[in-house]
């Protein structure tokens, strides 16, 4: 097993646990930390095509290097919206919540 | 796209892509430096002056019947980012400018920052992300490869998500995170998409991918991540949990907004990966599923709108509905017995920018409503249309162009899909848009009769609805309506920079 | 001859103009007033226009396409004779009525429609100004706002939908077997015989025109519609607008081609109708709901004649069913008419109103001398001497009867008021449009060459067309003497299966939504999500 595929298959769990975290989790807070190691899983991908695209003795492709830090910014600035949503909603409603359950008995009930 | 030669350089007039991607952020800098008070002011000046670009490449590119290309620093392709706009992109952009233009117009009276002394946030984040939004999109529209639009999808959104929840009432701050985190999570498919893509063919470039794409397991696992993880943006059903409550829960200027345009932002992408990236690779197995998606949201979409008791809810599944309508044009343009994919192609851009008019003008109208009566119950909805027939009037339009009746750009758009799915003898396709259209007349002819009926108690109007609201709603409702006679001779332009162009059945 | 582009442009552009001033409030505010001199410029370009070369409006690319042939002119002469003579009538009926701008609004888009529909060469012109003509119409029906009114503008609207929906169809289908890219209709019809989906174009034009013509089961909409409408709006729409169908078949059905299964499966749907609206007429009691019913039986009849004529690829069938059409405009017309001035009518004065009335009634049934019994003889030969001709016969029987039943209803809606009188400005558009209906088919038939048709004069005919006549009165007597009570039939007959399907749907409809509400929650999105990632990528693997 080289570098490459011990990374991918790192980058692989921490995708599969983010999606499953993402998909189950009710709450909200845990919600976004289950998408960033998703995308942290991600970013790692990026790592390794960057490895394995290397040649003529680089370090590593800085094209998927760009991309990452820039994908990295954008998944920052995602983090930082949610958590100032997820603040509002509580400062709001006293709990923070966007089980589908609430607002669909909300819609129901209008 | 263009045929692209290695020489491939910026062309003249290419700079114009750049500008009509720098002014609304120039704008949006410009209202931070100078303070929420003026964004209105900014926007005002900013929004009809990227009109103005937007018409002048449309027009430069109807002439010389050439794409236009922007090479940003002069890096080329594959380590540089190009900026293209083919007939596809300056279509959409027009169009968008113009519904865009209008929304601003209406929401002058919502969101009017310049009266307040002080600064507010609900005005100013309207005009900052309206102006964002517009800059997204045209970012969508010109983006030459997967990374570029990846970063212009996750502007988009980010613009998008603060007007669902301009009011800060809790259920719409609830939407609005339910549609970050959805996004998100269809965003995040996209971008291992794009890893893979790039780890395949050491390029992101669409026109270099193109010529390099072939069928093996990494890339069509990639285009599937990018795929559905549109979809997920776009609220293709059944992933379309996030767009009902945003929609309807917004002001009436923000749900025209997200309805009409940010909608098209990602389904615009799914058509640029689909026809420009990877031509050729859609298998009939995959596109006849992403036509039963699209078929399923026609149905589903349109019933459980009839079913709804609330008039933007209503609306907004209508949006769900008529999402569906723009992918059945994947099963139908991908036919690999009849590779004339124009006509589908023309059809399908045809709906996005008709139900973009006719959706924003029914947003708006039923922002109007709710403004007038305080509510948006659609069974005490009596009287209004006399105490506000133009904006009924607007509302009906509107209906008429989602219905597809003559002359309406639904309507030809519908005849160019009914056409293509005889042609290509899928003719199943054919029952659901008869069938989506005859549902949809049931929830337009509803409301309207409703609308017409007398009250129920004697109407007492909450607020005075400024003329030049209900015009603007009234003038969208006419341009989707009218976008019918653009067959007489823009929709060429449609074809500008795609390989085969010839429009059969107009000649 | 006298150039037709102006004056067909002009036909078309000046109700147009008309409907398009209404934007305008001062003009919306008189406009009720001014609906009769809309269809004068039609009127005036049938008269004057005689030849059919096209009228092309647009660049060469996509344009529409009018022309005036020999069945469009006959109608539209007609039609726009009709729409007159109700404009007319209808001014001071809207006097102090609510909704007179509205009212105006819908006349006109209606009227457009029909004078569009009427002249258009080409599909989409005739789609465009089909789809005109049934909104409008719909705004008519709706025009008193009572639930009744609704439920009928519901049917209507949705038939009519349903059926340009079939249309549309057929017309992508037609587009597709044109040789090079036009869309003219007479291409199209020419192009349909050898089409390979020729009986799918015929079977979704019979489906779809006939559910505008109101033929079995598709008719519906026509009692509660014509019922709910004001008394002009149901001349025009009864005379004129369902008119349009009867000429999407002549134009669409390829006529000169003999198709005997299509032509014997319209044929024996039109007589279906045609006995079965005079069946179920007999057993209402509202002169407008028996008059719908007799349009019922009519429009079969004229379908009935398209039919015969599909059976033998006689294209001569055509021109006696536009014929017998014309008539019918006129009568129909002015006994939707006659309902409103008898209304305003007290017994005093009822005789003389209600004898031409008896009159231009009976002489639906072929009445010897009126424009009935000349339409008869003219589909006399379409019709052949086989089965078709008896239930012509049956059927003439029972109009008559049908039409003294609506006489007779017809009295005891007079106004309570003995002395009472109807407002001239009622009474002589509708004894025009009753003059015109006795006169025109005469002008008409005197037009044909000579000796193509026999002397209706001959003492034979006569006796014929005065046969049923005799019968249908003879009964009529015996029904009212003898037959204490008929069994009541809803408005509408079958529809009431309708509505009961219709009170299922909504537990259709939940079901759905309740699906589609798990569907949104969050997890299951995220499964659904997933779901479809592995179902894609399956389906793409797959090639």
């Amino acid at each position: 097993m080289n570098a490459a595929t011990l990374f991918g298959l790192c980058g692989a769990a921490l995708v599969g646990i983010g999606l499953y975290g993402l998909i189950t989790n009710p709450e909200p807070l845990r919600k976004i930390l289950a998408f960033n190691l998703l995308g942290s899983g991600v970013f790692l991908l990026f790592g390794i095509i960057a490895r394995r695209a290397a040649a003529a003795g680089l370090g590593g492709d800085p094209v998927p290097q760009a991309m990452v830090i820039t994908a990295i910014v954008v998944a920052f600035a995602a983090t930082a919206m949610a958590i100032a949503l997820v603040q509002r909603l509580g400062d709001e409603t006293g709990q923070a919540s966007i089980s589908s359950d609430s607002s669909e008995t909300g819609e129901e009930k209008s | 796209m263009p045929a692209a030669t290695a020489l491939e350089a910026t062309t003249a007039d290419g700079a114009l892509l750049v500008r009509a991607i720098i002014l609304p952020v120039v704008g949006i800098l410009l209202s931070f430096v100078l303070g929420g008070r003026y964004a209105e002011r900014i926007a005002a000046f900013l929004l009809p002056a990227g009109l103005c670009v937007a018409c002048i490449v449309f027009l430069k590119i109807w002439q010389s019947e050439t794409s236009l290309s922007y090479i940003v620093g002069n890096w080329k392709p594959p380590l540089g980012i190009t900026l293209r706009a083919d007939g596809l992109s300056v279509a959409m952009m027009v169009a968008m400018a113009i519904v865009i233009c209008l929304i601003g117009v209406f929401a002058h009276a919502n969101f009017d920052s310049r009266v307040a002394s002080v600064e507010t946030r609900a005005p100013m984040v309207f005009w900052v992300m309206l102006m964002a939004i517009s800059g997204a999109m045209n970012m969508i529209f010109f983006g030459g490869d997967l990374f570029t639009l990846y970063v212009a999808l996750e502007l988009l959104t980010f613009a998008a998500v603060p007007l669902v929840c301009l009011d800060g009432r809790a259920e719409t701050l609830q939407a609005a995170l339910r549609y970050l985190l959805f996004a998100l999570l269809g965003s995040i498919l996209y971008l291992v998409g794009t890893a893979l893509l790039y780890g395949s063919y050491g390029t992101l470039d669409i026109v270099l991918m193109s010529q390099r794409v072939q069928i093996e397991p990494a890339t069509l696992a990639a285009a599937t991540l990018m795929t559905v993880g549109l979809f997920a943006k776009t609220a293709l059903f059944p992933l379309h949990l996030w767009l009902p409550p945003a929609h309807a829960g917004a002001p009436a200027a923000a749900s025209a907004v997200l309805s009409a345009v940010v909608v098209k932002g990602s389904f615009f992408l799914v058509v640029r990966l689909w026809f420009d990236a990877m031509p050729g690779l859609l298998s009939v197995a995959a596109s006849q599923f992403i036509g039963v998606l699209g078929a399923s949201a026609i149905i589903c979409g349109n019933i459980v709108a009839l079913r709804q008791k609330r008039l933007k809810l209503l609306i907004a599944y209508s949006t769900v509905a008529q999402i569906g309508y723009l992918f059945l044009m994947f099963p139908l343009a991908a036919d690999p017995l009849h590779l004339q994919y124009g006509d589908v192609l023309t059809g399908g851009m045809l709906q996005a920018i008709s139900h973009a008019t006719a959706k924003a003008a029914m947003f708006m109208a039923a922002g109007l409503v709710y403004a007038a009566l305080g509510h948006d119950q659609i069974s005490e909805l009596g009287g209004i249309a006399r105490a506000l027939p133009m904006t009924m009037f607007a509302f009906g339009l509107g209906g008429l162009c989602l219905i597809g009746l003559p002359p309406t750009g639904g309507f030809l758009a519908k005849w160019l899909l009914l056409e293509a799915t005889i042609a290509t003898e899928q003719w199943w396709w054919a029952i659901v848009i008869v069938a989506g259209g005859l549902l949809t007349s049931a929830y337009v002819f509803i409301v309207l009769s409703r609308a017409m009926g007398p009250p129920s108690a004697p109407l007492i109007l909450r607020a005075a609805v400024p003329k030049y609201q209900e015009v603007a709603a009234l003038g969208l409702a006419l341009l989707s309506v009218l976008l019918g006679l653009v067959a007489l001779g823009p929709i060429d332009v449609l074809q500008v920079g795609r390989p085969e162009a010839p429009m059969a059945w107009l000649r | 001859m006298i150039e037709a582009y102006p004056l067909l442009a002009f036909a078309l552009l000046f109700p147009l103009g008309m409907l398009l001033a209404c934007l305008w409030p001062m003009a919306l505010l008189r406009m009720p007033s001014y609906l009769a001199f809309a269809p004068i410029p039609a009127f005036v370009a049938v008269l004057l226009v005689s030849d059919d070369s096209p009228l092309v409006v647009g660049p060469a690319r996509l344009h529409l396409t009018f022309a005036l042939d020999l069945p469009g002119a006959l109608l539209l002469g007609v039609a726009a004779l009709l729409w007159i003579m109700a404009g007319a009538y209808a001014s001071p009926y809207l006097q102090g009525r609510p909704n007179r701008g509205r009212f105006a609004v819908c006349w006109l888009t209606a009227l457009t429609g029909c004078i569009g529909v009427f002249i258009a060469a080409d599909m989409v012109g005739f789609y465009l100004f089909l789809a005109m003509l049934t909104l409008g119409a719909c705004g008519l029906i709706i025009q008193h706002e009572t639930a009744d009114a609704w439920r009928a503008g519901a049917l209507y609207i949705g038939l009519g939908l349903l059926a340009e929906t079939l249309l549309l169809i057929a017309f992508v289908l037609l587009a597709m077997d044109i040789p090079g890219d036009g869309l003219l209709i007479g291409d199209a019809a020419a192009a349909l015989p050898t089409s390979p989906h020729r009986d799918l174009i015929i079977g979704l034009l019979i489906a779809g025109f006939g559910m505008k013509a109101g033929l079995v089961p598709f008719h519906v909409w026509v009692p509660r519609a014509y019922a709910a409408a004001p008394a002009p709006a149901a001349a025009v729409l009864s005379g004129a607008a369902v008119k349009a169908s009867i000429l999407g078949m002549i134009r669409f059905l390829p006529l000169d081609t003999a198709l005997p299964y299509a032509g014997t499966l319209l044929a024996a749907a039109g007589l279906f109708a045609a006995l079965y609206g005079v069946v179920i007429g007999m057993t209402q009691r509202r002169p407008k709901v028996v008059l719908a019913y007799s349009s019922v039986s009519q429009m079969g009849f004229i379908v009935a004649v398209i039919g015969m004529g599909m059976i033998a690829g006689d294209g001569r069938a055509a021109l006696a069913a536009i014929f017998y059409s014309a008539n019918h405009v006129l009568v129909k017309g002015a006994l939707f008419l006659s309902v409103g001035v008898i209304a305003a009518t007290g017994r005093r004065y009822l005789l003389p109103i209600l004898l031409p009335v008896a009159i231009i009634a009976v002489g639906l049934g072929g009445l010897p001398l009126t424009g009935g019994a000349l339409a008869k003889i003219v589909v006399d030969g379409p019709l052949g001497d086989g089965a078709a001709n008896t239930v012509a016969t049956l059927s003439a029987v029972g109009t008559t009867l049908l039409m003294l039943q609506f006489v007779r209803g017809l009295v005891t809606t007079a106004s309570t008021d003995y002395e009472a009188t109807a407002a001239p400005s009622l009474f002589w558009p509708w004894l025009s449009t009753a003059a015109a209906s006795l006169i025109v088919p005469w002008a008409l038939f005197l037009a044909v060459p000579e000796g193509m048709l026999p002397n209706p004069l001959a003492p034979e005919l006569l006796w014929k067309a005065l046969f049923p006549v005799l019968l249908g009165a003879i009964l009529a007597v015996v029904l009212w003497r003898w037959v204490r009570r008929l069994p009541h039939i809803p408005e509408g007959d079958i529809v009431v299966v309708l509505d009961s399907c219709v009170k299922i749907a909504p537990a259709w409809g939940r079901t759905i939504e309740q699906a589609e509400g798990t569907l949104r929650q969050w997890h299951v999105a995220g499964i659904s999500l997933l779901a479809l990632t592995l179902a894609l990528g399956v389906a793409l693997l797959a090639q």
